[in-house]
């Protein structure tokens, strides 16, 4: 099977609410038209992996599909990672080409025209297109057990960790999603979310806008749209918008609520809900049906979920699974599959596992980090969670590592990794520190070699050149030595619950004393 | 309205909290009144919340009802006309 369905099902609209831009299904299918060709004569091949490091506009929609159509998988990327960081996902990766837009800076665009990879400007698809209204559509290239998407959760600065969906994968998301979500509430879909997100491009975007439904598509992650989120909800009739709690929490501070009453469904997930917040988004979207998803890139994102119209909202309560399989278990151990008697008893906290067709086909060219997540098409969530005898799950904790700096996952390790190659610095370890306005930021315990102001001028450009804005640590703290268990690694609450009784550095006065200096 | 009574006075404290919330390697002393604060580089986008938290704090400015106009936080003279209108 062919993934012609992506075209064959007619794409609802693509709007562009701060543009006002606007393709209809038969627009979008003669952009599409135009990057096929295009593309294939640059040589784009089945099998291809074409790195998109830009988002959240009409043509990113044109690219994935034209990519798919070719045979060819997506990685779309954070367009603030710096030249470091794209050259690292590069190396594990292999792209053979990027797709561009007028957003890339010139030092990027200049680096990446050095790589061994075609670089195509998505804005320069209409030229020679001459002013036909419809181009013929190629046959279909790609097979429903093709590598279509490349999600990278980790690693921009060492060992990326990338996750791999076949367009199988995505499409069993998708039916999971149409059975328990459902489009009815779906007919104008916005979304805030970045497009190199799982959350906001598997389900916020590709399920409803693929099955017919209108997709607003705005800026991510943009507070001053935040800040009129009442009134885009108002002017464009919203009916249906998921978001992160970081964003939420912005908007029921700083926009007004919606007055039209459009505003049909509203999902809330990458982060847990207490029960005060869920029902203060209830009372700001002035609609019951808020519902609090658990989404995981790896099972394609919203992989369960409820309602507060099902259920009183409790603290932890996410509810059922949607097309999936879960269960906790006592074990955290993937070498060997999850026995029935390792299962936990109603109520008894455990590790979350789920078995789902919508699973990512694994870590790309990470055989290591796959076997350390899947046994026998179980996977290790690295949650950890309860279901309660209704047979419904709560999650009451994370092992794992990532930093929620505003709903933006930031991974410690790619902070530690860049400051290693500084060649002062003896030993680092990046580590979430609470933050009343973006939930967490990031700290650093940092052991230099020489902690002279100028070197640690010296490092912050460092890290500067090699880190996107967005991971530069908030808080600094020299220390003589950070503890390390036997086999090197180490507990960042530990350090960051160290750290916190210690005064950072006063980074400013530090900078500042340099001005004018070369670093 | 808190103590801090004329323009001055409100233009110094505020400079005092954007240098809490400032990257680093930008000099604050230096930017003009109606320079803009994210164009410049000065503070991230994200930063703009903290400082509707500063105005909801130290002003009692309730954007809740109203919202916020984006442009009114532009730059520290846009953030002072807002305080003197009282957020509105």
């Amino acid at each position: 099977m062919g993934s012609e369905a992506f075209l064959d099902l007619r794409p609802g609209n693509l709007i562009e609410p701060v543009s006002g831009r606007r393709w209809d299904v038969q627009e979008i299918i003669r952009q599409v038209a135009l990057r096929v060709r295009r593309y294939e004569q640059a040589g784009m091949a089945p099998g291809d992996r074409v790195f998109i490091p830009y988002g959240n506009r009409l043509e990113f929609f044109a690219d994935l599909l034209a990519v798919w159509r070719l045979g060819g998988s997506a990685a779309p990327l954070d367009g603030r990672l710096t030249a470091f960081e794209i050259e690292q996902l590069a190396q594990a990766a292999r792209p053979r080409f990027f797709l561009v837009d007028d957003t890339l800076d010139a030092p990027t665009l200049g680096f990446l025209s050095r790589m061994d990879a075609k670089v195509l400007n998505t804005l320069e698809n209409e030229r020679g297109a001459g002013t036909a209204s419809a181009i013929e559509l190629p046959a279909d290239r790609s097979f429903i057990d093709n590598e279509a998407l490349i999600l990278f959760t980790s690693g921009s600065t060492g060992n990326p960790k990338g996750v791999v969906h076949t367009h199988r994968s995505l499409h069993a998301r998708w039916a999971a999603l149409r059975e328990h979500v459902g489009l009815e509430a779906l007919g104008e879909t916005l979304c805030v979310l970045p497009t190199y997100f799982g959350h906001g491009l598997i389900c916020n975007c590709l399920f409803p806008w693929l099955a017919g439904q209108n997709l607003f598509i705005t800026p991510p992650f943009r507070p001053d749209l935040v800040m009129q989120l009442g009134a885009l909800i108002d002017d464009h009739k919203i009916s249906f918008m998921s978001s992160v709690p970081a964003v939420w929490q912005l908007a029921l501070r700083v926009s007004r609520p919606p007055a039209r009453g459009t505003l049909k469904q509203v999902h809330c997930g990458s982060a847990p809900l207490t029960a005060r917040f869920w029902k203060e988004i209830q009372g700001w979207c002035s609609t019951e049906k808020v519902w609090n998803a658990y989404g995981i890139t790896e099972t394609g994102s919203w992989t369960a979920g409820t309602s507060l119209g099902e259920f009183v909202p409790e603290d932890g309560l996410i509810g059922k699974p949607w097309g999936a399989v879960i269960k906790i278990f006592t074990t955290s151990d993937t070498a060997m599959p999850p026995a029935a008697e390792l299962e936990c008893k109603s109520g008894d906290s455990g590790s979350v596992w789920i078995r789902t067709p919508a699973l990512m086909r694994g870590y790309l060219n990470r055989d290591d980090l796959t076997r350390q997540a899947i046994c026998e098409g179980w996977f290790l969530t690295g949650d950890i969670g309860r279901i309660d005898d209704r047979g419904l799950l709560y999650l009451q904790g994370r092992e794992r590592e990532e930093i929620n700096k505003g709903g933006v996952k930031v991974y410690p390790a790619d902070i530690d990794a860049v400051v290693a190659r500084f060649e002062q610095a003896a030993d680092a370890v990046a580590f979430g520190i609470d933050d009343p306005v973006y939930g967490q930021d990031i700290g650093l315990a940092l052991v230099l070699r020489n902690s002279d102001a100028a070197i640690i001028r010296e490092l912050y450009a460092w890290m500067q050149r090699h880190l996107a804005q967005h991971k530069m640590p908030k808080r600094w703290y020299l220390m003589d030595s950070i503890p390390r268990r036997s086999n090197g690694k180490v507990n960042r609450a530990a350090v960051g619950e160290h750290c916190a009784k210690s005064t950072p550095l006063d980074l400013r006065a530090i900078m500042q004393s340099g001005a004018g200096k070369q670093p | 309205m808190n103590s801090l009574n004329d323009r001055p006075q409100r233009k110094a404290a505020l400079i005092e909290f954007l240098r809490t919330i400032q990257r680093p390697d930008r000099p604050i002393e230096a930017i003009p009144e109606n320079q803009e604060l994210v164009e410049s580089g000065l503070i991230d986008s994200l930063a703009l919340l903290q400082i509707v938290s500063y105005l909801e704090e130290t002003y009692r400015i309730d954007f809740r009802e109203r919202g916020v106009n984006p442009s009114d936080l532009g730059s520290v003279g846009a953030i002072l006309d807002l305080i003197e209108r009282g957020g509105g």
